[in-house]
């Protein structure tokens, strides 16, 4: 059953969160929250600087409600895993997200559960470490 | 008589405008004035190939921040932050009252406007440079911002014909191993900033110390900015940079439709 888990997915994260790549101040995001959304991929763009998906999430009223989810840049989502054909419309997908303050159906990507089990996440933005030439 | 001579010349006037080419010819002689000299581009054969003093470091990479030492080390951030001026300390009490409150304030990258300098120099976004023995070519991933500095020897340009921008007009030099580049010539738009909640200006000047350290793999920055509308005295940090050699600098557009589908940047988080 297709369920947006609000309450008992709203958890106090202690680690610290490496920055993403973005065009745009990530203070819009409650680093402290995550929201997990159990629904059905609406549109996935692979593109610079985000990557962005939407997903059809119904609340708990039963209405359709379509949340933002960006992600980091093509770039860095290759480098954990991603392919730009990984989901496509229709898709059923559970995807974690620190959400926007302000309560708006949107947020920035944490994780993504596939259909068939598999969990992809992102590669933080950290290039230039000696480990890395 | 007078009306009907004012009529003809008005017929004329209108004639000669119609044929376009005649206009010259009938227009007052205007005052000659001293054509200003072309600089050479820097990318002319005549001006690479000019004799020059081998440069101490090629900056020619990809390079990357290096983010380690956590958000406020790379960014211009609080710490260090000088007395700022009436006009722009009133940004930064809005800013820290956005930040108390949950909010953004005045996020204008996220609005698509260009981040500038020294926002690119201070940014996970990697940057490719390339030098040539007349100038140093940065392309920032962040929006594929170019930013040019000059080591041809040429002056800033003129304050009455320049171009003011973002990224600034920068000239550089060399001292013993260090490159130093002095940027001024900035934008006077409301949305370039220094930080969040920070305003630069059109005074704003910035003095880079570039060093190639680490056999070559990273450069240290060190970033002394003054802008006396915006700040008593001088405003210095450093970055290091790191060479990466495992991706591109890729094309990043700042599309008219990409935020319609980014609903954080329309969000009522933000203070505009």
């Amino acid at each position: 059953m297709k369920k947006l888990l609000l309450g008992c997915a709203c958890v106090l994260l202690v680690a610290s969160v490496a920055p993403v790549l973005a065009h745009h101040s990530p203070a819009a995001f409650d680093r402290t929250k995550e929201v997990k959304l159990v629904g059905t991929v609406k549109e996935f763009r692979w593109q610079n600087p985000h990557t962005w998906i939407e997903v059809i999430v119904p609340d708990e009223k039963g209405k359709e409600v379509v949340w933002g989810v960006e992600l980091t840049s093509p770039t860095y989502l290759i480098r954990a895993g991603w392919k730009s054909n990984i989901i496509k419309p229709g898709d059923k997908v559970t995807v974690v997200v620190n959400p926007v303050r302000s309560g708006e159906p949107s947020g920035i990507f944490r994780s993504l559960t596939l259909a068939d089990g598999r969990v992809l996440t992102e590669r933080p933005a950290r290039l230039g470490t000696p480990d890395s030439k | 008589m007078v009306t009907s001579t004012v009529r003809r010349l008005a017929l004329a006037f209108m004639a000669a405008a119609c044929a376009g080419v005649g206009v010259a010819a009938q227009a007052p002689t205007q005052p000659q004035t001293a054509t200003p000299q072309t600089p050479v581009s820097a990318l002319a054969p005549s001006n690479l190939a000019k004799a020059r003093p081998k440069a101490p470091f090629d900056l020619t990479g990809n390079w990357f921040i290096d983010n380690s030492p956590g958000i406020q080390g790379w960014l211009f951030g609080p710490a260090s932050i000088p007395k700022l001026k009436p006009e722009a300390q009133k940004h930064r009490d809005a800013y820290l009252q956005a930040i108390k409150e949950g909010k953004v304030y005045r996020d204008d990258i996220g609005q698509c406007w260009p981040a500038g300098v020294p926002i690119i120099m201070t940014r996970v976004w990697p940057i490719a440079m390339i030098q040539l023995p007349t100038a140093i070519y940065m392309i920032s991933e962040f929006m594929n911002s170019l930013r040019v500095v000059y080591l041809d020897g040429r002056k800033h340009t003129d304050p009455d014909i320049v171009v003011r921008t973002f990224n600034g007009e920068s000239v550089g030099h060399w001292e013993g191993d260090t490159l130093v580049v002095e940027t001024k010539n900035f934008t006077a738009d409301p949305h370039h900033w220094i930080d969040q909640g920070v305003p630069a200006s059109d005074e704003l000047r910035i003095i880079e110390r570039i060093k190639m350290i680490n056999n070559g793999n990273a450069l240290e920055i060190t970033m002394t900015l003054t802008d006396p509308k915006n700040w008593d005295g001088e405003w210095t940090g450093t970055r290091r940079w790191n060479r990466v050699n495992d991706i591109d600098v890729e094309e990043v557009e700042c599309l008219p439709d990409l935020n319609e589908h980014l609903q954080s940047t329309s969000s009522k988080v933000h203070v505009r």
